[in-house]
């Protein structure tokens, strides 16, 4: 390592890197795209629609500044971190309650009212909850932060919605005024659900990677991202279509069996196997990006996460009339199986990659794990090792200290654990040389470790 | 001698460029069929003439009131073609699609002289239900071309109410 690049990473006072300019430049076109939506919507639509929708300029407004709070607490110090993201979470909870109701109020209020609005959102609720904490279990080695894995599905489930629903409804418009009604008509819908969709979506998982690089490693956390803006796309559009079908079958008295058909395809069957899986591509190829070498082999992995994603969510919308379901005997057993047979393969090419990804950090935070103890800074002792190397172990030590020093105790060590973890993934990312922080970062990690052994001591 | 170690990571990538050509080709498939069943190059300029929507009556099978683009669920309704505007070599269809996209009523396919006894064309309430179901219902007279309906020459969306 040359002098000049060691005094470079050693300034404590870095220059902001060029990618947070290019995640603002993004969250002002979404936020652009959001506006001119509403504005869209407020002249074009009917009278409540367009009022409504003006009222989601509010919406809009809130998430912005709940994100801007958010990342700003990120790079502040921890006294005033903690209320910075209290405030961001108040606010981008405040927009997605906004915007649920504002949704009910839109859309459904009018035929099936807010009862049975608020009956769908509580149903999808639990559902969506488990597959969060699915996804957010799937990285054994370093879960997450919960308020992140939160905002991704917040943003999936309010600003990804919000985004498609004007251009959807043109390409929709257009469609129906110049295509022959039928299979082509059905692959246009496709490439519009497709593409429009997965690109709102894919941007959520874009800008926590430019923004959160630190809490962004490697592909399993591009997964863990991008399913979890799946999960929360999906949940509100699971609402809409029981909301929907209700206030279309309910005069024929099978209103709630349309809305109870929805929610187990949407949120038991297709929980894992829809927009988790599409937008986990996304975040698989951002998680790639991540970890490559050049910028030209950075777009070609983030293209190519997004053209799986999109292709994934088309052949399912285009070719799903190919397996027609029948009213017979098999009727369940045709729904689960058109499932599996359409999006099984995808979901399986997902789980190839989680896999690979996992043997891959494993491998590599073990090879770190013994270097650092091999340094002897004390930050991890030799006899450490092999318990950091398996989650299993860890929790099995967890539990030990549980019984011997109680909740405390317990709580302690997984902090130590989680900060020794940190510390061999900074290693990793420094050895590869995909880190922007300073060296001071490195050292402050294993500070961090050392005090926090010392806590667990006492 | 000994060789370098390799990066697992270039792995991850190719395995993601696997995915993504295969992704392409499923892409470029459904172009492809896109292409086949929206065939560039026929437009005719042919145009139908729909004389409009009306309440229908299924017992007399006839139409009355005035042309309308909404209608209650409760309401039958059908669409009334002027197929004599037609050439009388083209082959046509006239059809009905519901909100989901399904077929709930048609004529055709025929020549408009084969056509002509049928110029109203209703809407069928689906199996099991006792009206229409909501939502933006399309009617489409389509021009035919090697058995498949390649151009739609006339077209009229209406609104069931909720």
């Amino acid at each position: 390592m040359s002098a000049l690049t060691t005094a470079r990473r050693a300034n404590p006072r870095a220059r902001r890197p060029a990618r947070y300019a290019i995640a603002i430049a993004i969250a002002v076109a979404l936020s652009l795209v959001l506006v001119a939506s509403s504005i869209l919507n407020y002249i074009y639509l009917d009278t409540v629609a367009g009022r409504t929708s003006l009222y989601g300029l509010l919406a809009v407004a809130l998430i912005a500044m709940g994100t801007f709070i958010g990342v700003r607490a990120a790079a502040r110090d921890p006294a005033v971190r903690r209320r910075d993201f209290i405030r961001a979470a108040v606010l981008l909870g405040l927009a997605a309650l906004f915007w649920l109701l504002l949704i009910d109020v839109f859309i459904f209020t009018d035929a099936a009212g807010p009862r049975v609005a608020a009956v769908c959102a509580l149903a999808c609720l639990p559902t969506t909850a488990f597959g969060l904490w699915v996804v957010r279990r799937i990285d054994r080695n370093e879960k997450e932060p919960w308020r992140l894995v939160l905002v991704a599905a917040a943003w999936g489930a309010v600003v990804a919605t919000s985004l498609v629903i004007w251009a959807e409804s043109l390409w929709q418009d257009i469609a129906i005024r110049t295509l022959v009604p039928g299979p082509g008509f059905d692959v246009s819908t496709a490439f519009s659900a497709g593409i429009l969709e997965e690109l709102a979506k894919g941007s959520a998982v874009v800008l926590l990677f430019l923004v959160m690089r630190n809490e962004f490693d490697d592909v399993v956390d591009g997964i863990v991202y991008g399913a979890a803006v799946g999960l929360g796309f999906n949940f509100m559009e699971s609402v809409a279509y029981m909301t929907n079908l209700y206030a279309i079958f309910a005069p024929d008295g099978v209103g709630g069996y349309a809305a109870g058909f929805q929610w187990y395809a949407r949120q038991v069957l297709g929980l894992f196997f829809g927009h988790a899986t599409y937008t986990a591509f996304v975040g698989a190829g951002v998680g790639i990006a991540r970890q490559l070498p050049t910028t030209r082999k950075k777009l070609i992995a983030i293209a190519a996460g997004f053209i799986v994603a999109i292709a994934a969510h088309f052949s399912w919308d285009a070719w799903i009339n190919l397996f027609p379901i029948v009213q017979n005997n098999f009727l369940i057993l045709e729904i689960h199986l058109r499932t599996l047979i359409m999006t099984g393969p995808f979901t399986a090419a997902v789980i190839a990659l989680l896999l690979l990804g996992l043997h891959i950090e494993s491998q590599a935070l073990a090879d770190q794990f013994r270097k650092e103890a091999a340094l002897g800074s004390g930050a991890i002792m030799p006899d450490e090792v092999p318990i950091l190397m398996s989650p299993w172990r860890r929790f099995r030590q967890r539990l030990r200290a549980l019984g011997r020093g109680g909740l405390r105790a317990y709580v302690r060590l997984a902090r130590l654990q989680t900060a020794q973890v940190d510390l061999a993934m900074e290693r990793w990312h420094r050895e590869r040389q995909e880190v922007d922080t300073p060296l001071e970062a490195e050292q402050e990690l294993r500070s961090q470790v050392i005090s926090l052994r010392k806590q667990l001591a006492a | 001698m000994v060789a370098a170690p390799v990066d697992q990571v270039r792995t991850l990538y190719r395995t993601l460029l696997v995915f993504a050509a295969v992704s392409l080709f499923i892409l470029v498939a459904g172009l492809v069929e896109f292409a086949y069943f929206e065939p560039p190059g026929q437009h005719t300029g042919l145009k139908a003439t729909i004389v409009g929507v009306y309440q229908y009556d299924p017992d007399h099978k006839t139409t009355a009131g005035p042309d309308r683009n909404s209608f209650p669920r409760t309401f039958q309704f059908a669409a009334v073609v002027d197929w004599s505007s037609l050439p009388k070599n083209v082959v046509v269809d006239a059809r009905w699609y519901d909100g989901f996209g399904n077929v709930v009523g048609s004529v055709g396919p025929g020549t408009p002289d084969q056509l002509a006894g049928q110029t109203i064309v209703p809407v069928k309430v689906p199996p099991g239900f006792s009206h229409n179901l909501p939502g933006h219902y399309v009617f489409v007279v389509e021009r035919y071309e090697g058995g498949a309906p390649v151009e739609v020459i006339g077209r009229r969306v209406v609104l069931v109410e909720r």
